[in-house]
């Protein structure tokens, strides 16, 4: 038996495997195709202040080995939210983190205030790396300062858990991730899509409405592999690495490099229970390679 | 619904462009109902790497199996005009909410453009198990795209067959006979609009219908990732209602009730 467990602030997780934002809805939409409580936690999509429409059409498009998505963080609202959907997360044997955006800096800590209360909410992700809004999203998390400044307020907001979410579309990660753990973080996700554009070719049009998008999927791991690696030789708080994680050797990669536990996005469109079969490779590559604990693996990234 | 590897019985070239898919799928089989789609997973690669959604083009109960009937447009379905009779594929479904049939209605007027007829052999044949008299109006580019028709006890159906390049039926259009067709009948409560085709088409019924006082159905269809109401990429404006997805909300849709230009 490998203990697959690990901790991340006040959160303990009975396995390092965790839904990405925006891929696994508000966790009901799978059931019917296996068993959620197998996961070592889930996020919901961003809830934000106010319900959103989310943005024009066509918002997503395939890509070689990924997609474009231009969703523009299309949620209920975090009132509605907390009548219509916290019930049935009531039912979910697993840990519940709900990540956060607003379009202003108090807009987050509002959100996260209203659901401080409620135990069903495990943590808080949040997120200052959405490519695909106005306000609130890329501007937000590619500013050293006003990260700070968000996750600062969130922290005053709660005692649960906090992650803060990171994008790649920055000269430097390391200084948003450093301004994450100055404001209080518990722990980083990273990364978010990277910004991207199809265009058609025969009409000049872009695929998508909002001309640029986020790009997921297996197509950006070998990007969220490096960001993962320069930031946890950087800061000491638990990453937590997501990107085009498909099977569980490229889940295991991100173990080596330094990773707490993982997120999985884009695959839950394409294989639903693909995250269940990604716990079982990583438990079976641990006992092949005798670790008795999940933590053993990470960070065991040998010199090249 | 739910997910399954599905076993291939047999494919079926029916045009230069046009396959016929026979899948053992006995779960779905079971459950399906006219308007519902399955989401495929083409191969287990990663180029393509989302599934595709195709409509369920006939159930066979008995049997457990179901058809789907594609067009090659892309990388997804140039790779799926290879399957052998033994391949396998992998299928969600039976997903979204299908056409309904709890109006008075006794005729259903069935139109159907270019791929938009894959789901409309189901759905005639389901119309026809609940005693409705159908008034199938199909329109494609060339004959050879039309095909089948004579299946149908044909005392309950009546055809009318339209192709752009005048091969069959009339040339031009199918929105023009309907046209001339509900020049007579806008006001009948015996009838029901079943609609399924390109957009632009879908965009004329919507001004016909408008000229209705009776019922329009539509499927639609949007690029889509998760195929469950989970990503929310694939978003269709209702006049009174905002944003909803096609996926999980629909396909199927009132007619009249769709914002084409969002
Ligand atoms: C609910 C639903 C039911 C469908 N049922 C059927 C069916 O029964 N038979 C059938 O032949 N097709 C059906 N389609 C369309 C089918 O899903 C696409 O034709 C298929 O995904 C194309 O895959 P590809 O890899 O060959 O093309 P790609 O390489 O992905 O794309 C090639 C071209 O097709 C266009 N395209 C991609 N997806 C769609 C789409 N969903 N609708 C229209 N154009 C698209 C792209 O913009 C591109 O220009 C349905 C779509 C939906 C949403
Ligand atoms: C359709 C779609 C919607 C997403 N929505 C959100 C979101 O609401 N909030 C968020 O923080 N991330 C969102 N993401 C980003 C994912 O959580 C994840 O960071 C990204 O997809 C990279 O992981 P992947 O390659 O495994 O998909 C979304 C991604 C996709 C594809
Ligand atoms: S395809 Fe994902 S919500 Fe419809």
């Amino acid at each position: 038996m490998v203990d697959l467990s690990v901790k991340i602030g006040n959160l303990h997780l009975k396995n390092p495997v965790l839904m990405a934002s925006g891929t696994f809805g508000y966790g009901t939409e799978y059931r019917d195709y296996f068993d959620v409580s197998l996961l070592g936690g889930i996020i919901t999509k961003t809830v934000t202040g106010k319900m959103r429409e989310g943005n024009p059409m066509p918002r997503i498009v395939e890509t070689p080995c990924g997609m474009l998505n231009s969703i523009g963080l299309a949620n209920v609202g975090v009132d509605r939210f907390c009548q219509e959907k916290m019930p049935e997360l009531d039912h979910l044997d697993t840990v519940v983190i709900v990540n956060v955006a607003g379009s202003t800096i108090e807009e987050y800590s509002e959100v996260v205030e209203k659901m401080q209360g409620y135990d069903r909410v495990d943590g808080f992700e949040i997120n200052i790396s959405c490519p695909n809004v106005k306000k609130g999203g890329l501007e937000f998390g590619t500013d050293p300062e006003i990260t700070e400044t968000v996750v600062s307020g969130v922290r005053k907001a709660t005692d649960k858990t906090i992650l803060v979410k990171l994008t790649p579309n920055v000269t430097d990660i390391v200084t948003i991730a450093r301004a994450s753990v100055n404001g209080g973080a518990d722990g980083l996700s990273l990364i978010n899509t990277v910004l991207g554009m199809g265009v058609d070719i025969e009409t000049r049009k872009p695929h998508l409405a909002r001309i640029v998008g986020g790009l997921s999927g297996p197509a950006i791991k070998p990007i969220a592999l490096a960001k993962v690696y320069q930031v946890v030789k950087a800061i000491s708080i638990p990453v937590i690495g997501i990107g085009g994680i498909m099977k569980w050797e490229d889940a295991v990669a991100f173990f080596i490099v330094g990773a707490t536990a993982i997120q999985v996005g884009t695959l839950n469109f394409i294989e639903p229970d693909g995250a269940v079969k990604i716990i079982q490779g990583i438990e079976r590559y641990c006992e092949k390679n005798g670790m008795r604990s999940i933590g053993e693996l990470t960070g065991s990234l040998q010199k090249g | 619904m739910g997910a399954y590897h599905c076993q291939v019985i047999q494919q079926i070239q029916i045009d230069e462009h046009i396959y016929r898919l026979v899948l053992q799928a006995h779960e779905i089989a079971q459950t399906a109902y006219p308007g519902q789609f399955v989401h495929l997973r083409i191969a287990d690669q990663l180029n393509p790497l989302l599934r595709r959604p195709f409509s369920i083009h006939r159930v066979l109960r008995d049997k457990g199996q179901i058809e789907l009937l594609y067009r090659v447009i892309g990388r997804g379905t140039s790779l799926m005009k290879q399957t052998k009779p033994g391949d396998s594929y992998h299928l969600m479904g039976p997903l979204g909410k299908g056409f309904v049939f709890d109006g008075k209605f006794t005729t259903a007027i069935v139109v159907a453009g270019g791929m938009g007829v894959a789901p409309v052999f189901f759905l005639i044949d389901e119309l026809l198990a609940l005693g409705k008299s159908v008034i199938f109006f199909w329109g494609a580019r060339c004959g050879s795209e039309l095909f089948g028709v004579l299946q149908w006890n044909q005392s309950a159906i009546e055809i009318h067959l339209a192709t752009e390049d005048g091969s069959q039926g009339y040339h031009g259009m199918v929105t023009d006979p309907l046209q001339t067709f509900l020049n007579h009948r806008s006001e009948d409560a015996s009838l029901a609009g079943f609609v399924c085709g390109p957009r632009a088409m879908l965009k004329k019924i919507q001004l016909l219908s408008t000229r209705t006082s009776f019922e329009w159905q539509v499927s639609l269809e949007e690029t889509m990732a998760c195929g469950v109401g989970v990503c929310q990429g694939c978003a269709v404006m209702l006049k009174n209602e905002g944003f909803r997805m096609v996926c999980s909300d629909g396909p199927v849709f009132d007619l009249k009730n769709v914002a084409f230009d969002g």
